[in-house]
């Protein structure tokens, strides 16, 4: 650059020492994360709302016949994917201070936790006493596991490839953007698991009627 | 120190940052262009491609109609046939068509370089493309969708729709869907973040705001028909029982589902349009807009009500009259933001000295056009009324009105304004005064007769009638009109194709244009600007008799992509970001979703495979290059490079 530039009126603004780094709201991409988000939210409410119009155009829910869903497991999955919010924020917070050995290890304990809740889902899906096409409540059912079932499988395998970035150095505490996005997406996966749970698993009790 | 010849300075440098930002040319290199300006383009012309397969596709319903009894089509192909016109007119133009001036136009109007995610921008393009080809496929295997452009169920069902035409359509719907959900995000997070500096949201041009707009409402409405088709194709494929009533399904859902999407559809549609016709009411009256913080108020307003009102496409379906009434007062509604813009723009053309060119004649016949389609909306907002006109031409005649008026007018009027930004050429000013001429009068000689065909009880989507109806010559009257229609949007084309080689040379602001993408040459050159401008009005070029002389951003290298980020509510600028180069990923991406979706059609665990493929070609896209450190290597370094 010549320096007959800098010295003339019109270049009012010097981008030469702006920062080429973006931790957060600054970065574009954090924006269009949140902007993924938004549109996943839309799709999560559409089913939501689907689930219970459905509901009330129906006398009966769960359908005659059908059993009143068990809370156990369900309630474990919920609890591992909070508390895997809880180890990816922890390995932001390590990566911040440069740790880059605990960043790696909580984020691999972050995966670790979604592969048990993954195991726990598929099982599961071998439980269900009913099939998806036999009434709208089993294809709600269905639909709406898989929906989230695919959201867990793509947040920990793009959270492997993280930890597997990490191990390899390629985070430090300037570079870090992509951790925090993929943690955004960690939580909102994590975090759209209580809406279903509540419907899938609450809702069918509170409306259940022995026997019809 | 005056002189200009320090804003080109040192044409070394300013060769560097060319082709630091050039697309490489070569026809397998054409797969990997990112920049904005030529995905933008690239939609605009594949959108008109789809326009005008659509548009042949009306011609030859409208040949069906010509009299009673005719045996061109049987009623199959018809219905294929309208179908496929009403989707490739709603999915496959009108809404690609403004996205695409979006992408060409918002970021040289707000002064930046390229779009945020330019791969992601690359890669809505391929999905498009994909989705539209594939589409267009079935129609010639004669196994095309022909349930109408909303599908409704039971018709929709497997049960009443056997062959592969409805897998098509609900797989393609999701799949295009891909493609305007990304490019809203993309629109959103540049108009945002990327503003040149002093740009506050109130100095935004009208246009931009339109497109910000548009891109919050794609976020919020399509992902509903996106849901709802997945539940359609899921309904199909594993007999899911979603609208299926006997398994406790409810086909209205459907229809909930859609029109959340499907009214907010047609303003996504609309509120760009709004903003093609602010930008070119003040560049042809050379005054500033009237009312500007009105007409952005009023579209945001619009923007919030359209979500409010779809059930007005359902007054026939037997819900409750008390929700009913709701939906016709929130109807009525909407008519307060558009009557203040009518207003505003009335008062800005008033007492002025309008030139008539081409972009102008076509938003002088916008207001003629969507006058009348708005008034026989107000018609149709009310309960009584639809129950009467329901289903028949009347509502063809007002959805072409409101289309036509409010979609195709602004848009052809936006081609005529910017095609000499993005070709270097004017577009020639007869054959633009015929075409506009012949579509003028063409579209009120077609649809216009079509109110009195629906009051005579001419129901909507026959493939014929009886001679007896009485019918037959209004129908042959709006055939024959339908070809001057045609012949119309034929001569815009033509002038396109023709002025893109003979048209005369533009300049870089042929109309005396007041905003920022009229500061650099006609078409930008391979950066954009040589310097990202500084501005500190909402006309920086009316305010500046120069534009060689607006204020400008120092210090971004020549030997990388790099622009800058500015904040969001008063674009002060915040860091620098560096952006991508040419890359083949999204191609590829796209070929394995297309796959995914494609496959699930025929095989659906093919679903899984192309999920594994994708998953591939992220982390291929996404990894990053070795040294990793890029950002940090001292700006110093290259200091000479500027
Ligand atoms: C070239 C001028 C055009 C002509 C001659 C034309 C003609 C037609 C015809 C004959 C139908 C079928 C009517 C029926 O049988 O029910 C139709 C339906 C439709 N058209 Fe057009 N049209 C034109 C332009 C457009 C444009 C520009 C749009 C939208 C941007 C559009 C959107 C639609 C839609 C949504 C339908 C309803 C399809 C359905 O019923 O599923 N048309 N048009
Ligand atoms: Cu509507």
């Amino acid at each position: 650059m010549s320096t007959t530039e800098l010295n003339d009126s019109r270049f009012s603004i010097d981008a030469t020492d702006l920062s080429r780094f973006h931790s957060g709201t600054d970065a574009p991409i954090w924006w269009g994360i949140v902007g993924l988000v938004l549109i996943e939210m839309s799709v999560v409410a559409a089913f939501v709302i689907s689930y219970f119009y459905l509901l009330m155009s129906n006398p009966q829910w769960p359908p005659a016949d059908y059993p009143v869903p068990e809370l156990m497991l369900p309630t474990v999955s919920l609890v591992l994917l909070l508390i895997s919010c809880v180890t990816m924020y922890m390995a932001g917070r390590t990566l911040n201070k440069g740790q880059v050995t605990a960043f790696v290890l909580y984020t691999v304990a972050s995966v670790a936790l979604a592969c048990v809740v993954l195991v726990i889902r598929w099982q599961q899906f071998q439980d269900f006493e009913f099939s998806l096409d036999q009434h709208v409540y089993g294809s709600l059912v269905w639909t709406i596991s898989g929906f989230h079932f695919l959201h867990v499988v793509s947040a920990a395998i793009g959270t492997a490839v993280v930890a597997i970035l990490g191990m390899m150095g390629f985070f430090s505490s300037t570079q870090r953007i992509g951790v925090v996005v993929d943690t955004l997406y960690w939580n909102f996966v994590a975090l759209a698991w209580i809406p279903f749970y509540l419907i899938l698993y609450w809702v069918p009790r509170l409306t259940y009627t022995a026997g019809g | 120190m005056q002189s200009t010849a320090t804003y080109d300075h040192d044409p070394a440098s300013t060769q560097l940052l060319s082709r630091t930002w050039e697309s490489p040319p070569g026809v397998l290199n054409w797969f990997t262009h990112v920049n904005h300006r030529q995905i933008g383009y690239r939609f605009v012309v594949t959108s008109l491609v789809f326009f005008a397969l659509a548009g042949v596709l009306a011609l030859i319903m409208r040949l069906q109609l010509i009299s009673p009894e005719n045996t061109l089509l049987g009623p199959d192909l018809y219905n294929q046939l309208f179908t496929m016109h009403g989707t490739t007119m709603m999915f496959f133009f009108a809404v690609p068509a403004m996205e695409g001036l979006g992408i060409y136009l918002a970021p040289l109007m707000i002064g930046t370089r390229d779009m945020s995610f330019p791969r992601l921008n690359a890669f809505g393009y391929y999905v498009y493309l994909i989705a539209g080809i594939a589409l267009y496929t079935s129609l010639f295997l004669g196994m095309a969708p022909a349930a109408g452009w909303f599908s409704y169920v039971p018709l929709a069902n497997i049960a009443f729709s056997e062959g592969r035409g409805m897998d098509f359509w609900t797989t393609m719907i999701t799949f295009i869907e891909i493609s305007a959900l990304a490019a809203a995000v993309e629109l959103i997070v540049t108009i945002l973040k990327q503003r040149a500096p002093g740009m506050t949201l109130s100095r935004m041009p009208l246009f931009v705001w339109a497109i910000l707009v548009m891109s919050f409402m794609i976020v919020f409405a399509m992902p509903t028909v996106m849901a709802g088709s997945v539940l359609l194709a899921l309904d199909r494929a594993f007999f899911t029982q979603f609208f299926v009533a006997a398994g406790g399904g409810d086909p209205l859902l459907w229809q909930h589902l859609f029109w959340f999407f499907g009214h907010p559809e047609v303003y996504i549609i609309m509120v760009p349009a709004l903003g093609i016709i602010s930008s070119i009411i003040a560049t042809f009256t050379q005054r500033p807009i009237f009312g500007y913080t009105a007409l952005v108020l009023s579209l945001v307003a619009t923007g919030f009500v359209s979500f409010g009102l779809w059930v007005h496409h359902m007054f026939t379906t037997g819900l409750p009259h008390l929700g009913l009434s709701f939906f016709t007062a929130a109807s009525a509604m909407i008519a307060i933001p558009t009557g203040v813009q009518v207003f505003c723009w009335i008062a800005s053309l008033w007492g002025a000295r309008i030139r008539f060119a081409t972009p102008m004649l076509f938003i002088l016949g916008f207001f003629a056009i969507f006058v009348i389609g708005g008034l026989t909306g107000v018609m149709v907002a009310s309960i009584p009324f639809d129950s009467q006109v329901h289903d028949s031409y009347f509502v063809v005649a007002h959805l072409h009105y409101v289309l036509i008026g409010g979609a195709v007018f602004p848009f052809f009027a936006g081609l005529y304004y910017w095609y000499p930004k993005m070709t270097g050429r004017l577009m020639s000013e007869r054959l633009g005064r015929w075409s506009f001429a012949l579509i003028f009068i063409g579209t009120n000689l077609t649809f216009f007769p079509m109110h009195q065909l629906g009051f005579e009880g001419m129901p909507r989507r026959v493939y014929t009638y009886l001679a007896d109806m009485g019918w037959q010559d209004l129908n042959f009257a709006i055939t024959l009109a339908a070809f001057v229609l045609g012949t119309g949007f034929l001569l815009t084309l033509i002038n396109a194709v023709i002025s893109r080689s003979r048209g005369d040379l533009a300049g870089s602001n042929p109309w005396q244009a007041e905003t920022l993408e009229w500061a650099t040459t006609s078409p930008p050159q391979n950066y954009n600007f040589r310097h990202l401008p500084v501005v500190s009005s909402r006309t920086p070029l009316w305010d500046q008799s120069d534009a060689d002389r607006l204020e400008c951003v120092a210090g971004l290298r020549a030997d990388r992509r790099e622009l800058l980020v500015t904040t969001l509510l008063e674009a002060r600028a915040q860091s620098v970001l560096i952006m991508p180069n040419p890359s083949i990923w999204p191609f590829l991406l796209s070929l394995a979703v297309g796959f995914g979706f494609l496959g699930f059609m025929f095989e659906p665990w093919l679903f899984v495979v192309g999920f594994a493929l994708s998953f591939f070609m992220i982390v291929g896209w996404l990894w990053p290059k070795k040294p990793w450190l890029d950002g940090e290597q001292s700006y110093d370094q290259s200091h000479d490079q500027c």
